[in-house]
């Protein structure tokens, strides 16, 4: 066993369709997590997040490629790999027919961890994820919100040393995302490792320490969230209601989306006068705000689909 | 890695499962209602063929346990995908598959204790007829939770699972002699029914019982057959539960 808790070299995955083309989901994808970490894939629907995801926690074999977790093969030494993970299952659900404190206790037990461990492990989970006042209704009648806490509160009371979640706040209120981030934190300051999948960017930039950008089951970017910013020629961003007449004037001070009538300058600080200079004389509103991983997000897909 | 069982964590699950069932304990009663109705026009119509009916019922619902083995793994699977959450942990995936058919079998044996004791009353069993039931129900539940279990993941959509279950249940528990005597079998048919899994377990135990007679042959071949299946599926269960723990 190493200390490295995932090295992904060269993974490909091909979906051989028995009608209908081949689909090939993932081709060449290396990528390591270093422990403790909190490390974010990102991607369009389809990009292949959750079949690297699924390959790395030994569910689906890749047509070639290597996986290590600790060191251990994915394909070769799935039974060695498996008590080092916990995986939350894109759009997973409980069992409807137990509690969210026998589902939580009964997949501790199933894992091996002793009877008054997993008791406290347990309510530890529910109270974090705020499921204790539900705790003993079956899932069936919790909200769509509850079922998917509890999801990740049987996952994250585990304390595994490598956690794969595959777009687990998807659903959740404002509130219960929050406090599966501050869980998420302090599982990777207890020196777990967190791998996870998500469409919602502020969540990435929020929680990934690094972050992967997956296009077309090729990686496009990797770095910091702030990297992936800096890729799009600015750090802040004018957005002008009703660009119309001047539009072209405003595209020579950088990179322009346009939203509807309104039209967002991406560009750096030292232009930012002369673009609401421009604005003001022409009378339009215009707003400055920092770049968001969105628009960083945005471009970095966006340029590779027009390569293509 | 060698062929190695590995059952840690199995009884668990297995438990869990049948946590999950008690939950829907309608679901446990309804499932004693096609045997239990027959049970009613037999003891009305044909009172002298009650025994053989009960002994009938019994092997029928065990073979119904393991359709819902194939019901329960596909909605774990597809539905919820649980099986993800648990192929991803220490729980082996044979331990997995035995968690299931055996929470199924644990969770719906009741209704079927209640079948034997009314068969108890009506013609009590010795000993050897005794262990021969319990010996080929048990052959039965192995033979069905493995077809219920491979069944249920040859599929993606629950729509397309639900006339299997129907008519797996139908072909093996209904249309050969587990209602009804092998001597209402034309002759010709008969070593094809003894090949049959239920219809081999409700001979073997109306001969033990001493319900209907078979010959040496009849008896040799029924008990091979039920004993062969019953070893060769489940060990193949096992193989499947591991092959199909990832997809390809």
């Amino acid at each position: 066993m190493t200390d490295e808790p995932l090295q992904a070299e060269d993974v490909r995955k091909v979906y051989r369709g028995r009608i209908g083309p081949h689909v090939e989901a993932l081709r060449g994808v290396s990528l390591s997590i270093r422990r403790g970490e909190r490390l974010s894939l990102l991607g369009r629907n389809g990009a292949g997040k959750t079949t690297f995801l699924r390959i790395a926690s030994t569910l689906l074999l890749p047509t070639s490629g290597r996986i290590h977790v600790f060191g251990f093969d994915v394909v070769d030494e799935p039974e060695r790999v498996r008590p080092l993970i916990a995986v939350v299952p894109q759009e997973g659900k409980p069992f409807f027919h137990l509690t969210p404190r026998e589902q939580v206790y009964c997949y501790l037990r199933a894992r091996g961890i002793a009877r008054e461990i997993a008791r406290a492990r347990t309510e530890e989970a529910l109270e974090k994820m705020g499921l204790l006042e539900v705790a003993d209704r079956l899932s069936v009648t919790l909200s769509g919100g509850q079922k998917q806490r509890a999801m990740v509160a049987t996952v994250m009371a585990t304390e595994a040393p490598l956690m794969f979640l595959d777009e687990p706040t998807i659903g959740l209120d404002p509130f219960a995302r929050r406090a599966v981030w501050d869980v998420l934190r302090e599982l990777t300051r207890k020196g777990s490792t967190v791998l996870l999948t998500t469409h919602y960017l502020d969540e990435a930039e929020a929680l990934s320490e690094r972050l992967y950008i997956v296009e077309e089951g090729r990686i496009l970017f990797e770095g910091t969230a702030a990297d992936a910013k800096r890729q799009i020629g600015g750090t802040l961003r004018v957005s002008i209601e009703n660009g119309g007449p001047v539009r072209d004037l405003f595209r020579s001070f950088g990179q322009t989306v346009e939203e509807g009538t309104a039209l967002s300058v991406i560009t750096g600080p030292e232009r930012i006068h002369e673009i609401m200079d421009i604005a003001l004389r022409n009378r339009l509103s215009a707003t400055v705000g920092p770049v968001t991983l969105e628009e960083a997000f945005l471009t970095i897909v966006g340029r590779s689909i027009d390569e293509e | 890695m060698a062929f190695r069982l590995h059952w840690a964590g199995s009884g668990v699950f297995l438990a869990t499962e049948v946590r999950v069932q008690l939950h829907e304990w309608l679901a446990i009663v309804t499932g004693t209602l096609t045997p239990g109705a027959l049970i009613v026009f037999v003891a009305i119509l044909a009172p002298e063929l009650l025994p053989v009916t009960l002994v009938g019922a019994l092997v029928y619902s065990m073979f119904l346990i393991g359709q819902r083995v194939l019901n329960e793994a596909a909605y774990v699977r597809i539905d919820h995908k649980l099986n993800e959450l648990y192929h991803a942990s220490p729980l082996s995936p044979e331990g997995y598959f035995v968690g299931i058919a055996g929470g199924m079998l644990v969770a719906y044996l009741p209704p079927s204790l209640v079948l034997l004791g009314i068969l108890q009353i009506l013609h009590p069993l010795d000993a050897v007829a005794g262990l021969t039931l319990i010996v080929c129900l048990l052959a039965v539940w192995a033979v069905s939770s493995t077809i219920g279990y491979v069944v249920s993941t040859l599929f993606k959509d629950m729509k397309t699972i639900w006339p299997y279950s129907a008519l797996l249940t139908n072909l093996f528990g209904v249309v050969p002699p587990v209602f009804y005597r092998l001597g209402s079998v034309p002759v010709e048919w008969r070593s094809v029914v003894l090949l049959l899994p239920t219809s081999a377990a409700a001979v073997l135990v109306d001969s033990a019982a001493g319900l209907e007679p078979l010959t040496r042959t009849e008896a040799t071949t029924a008990a091979v057959a039920l004993a062969a299946e019953a070893l060769v599926l489940f060990a193949f269960g096992i193989y499947w539960a591991r092959r199909t723990a990832r997809e390809r």
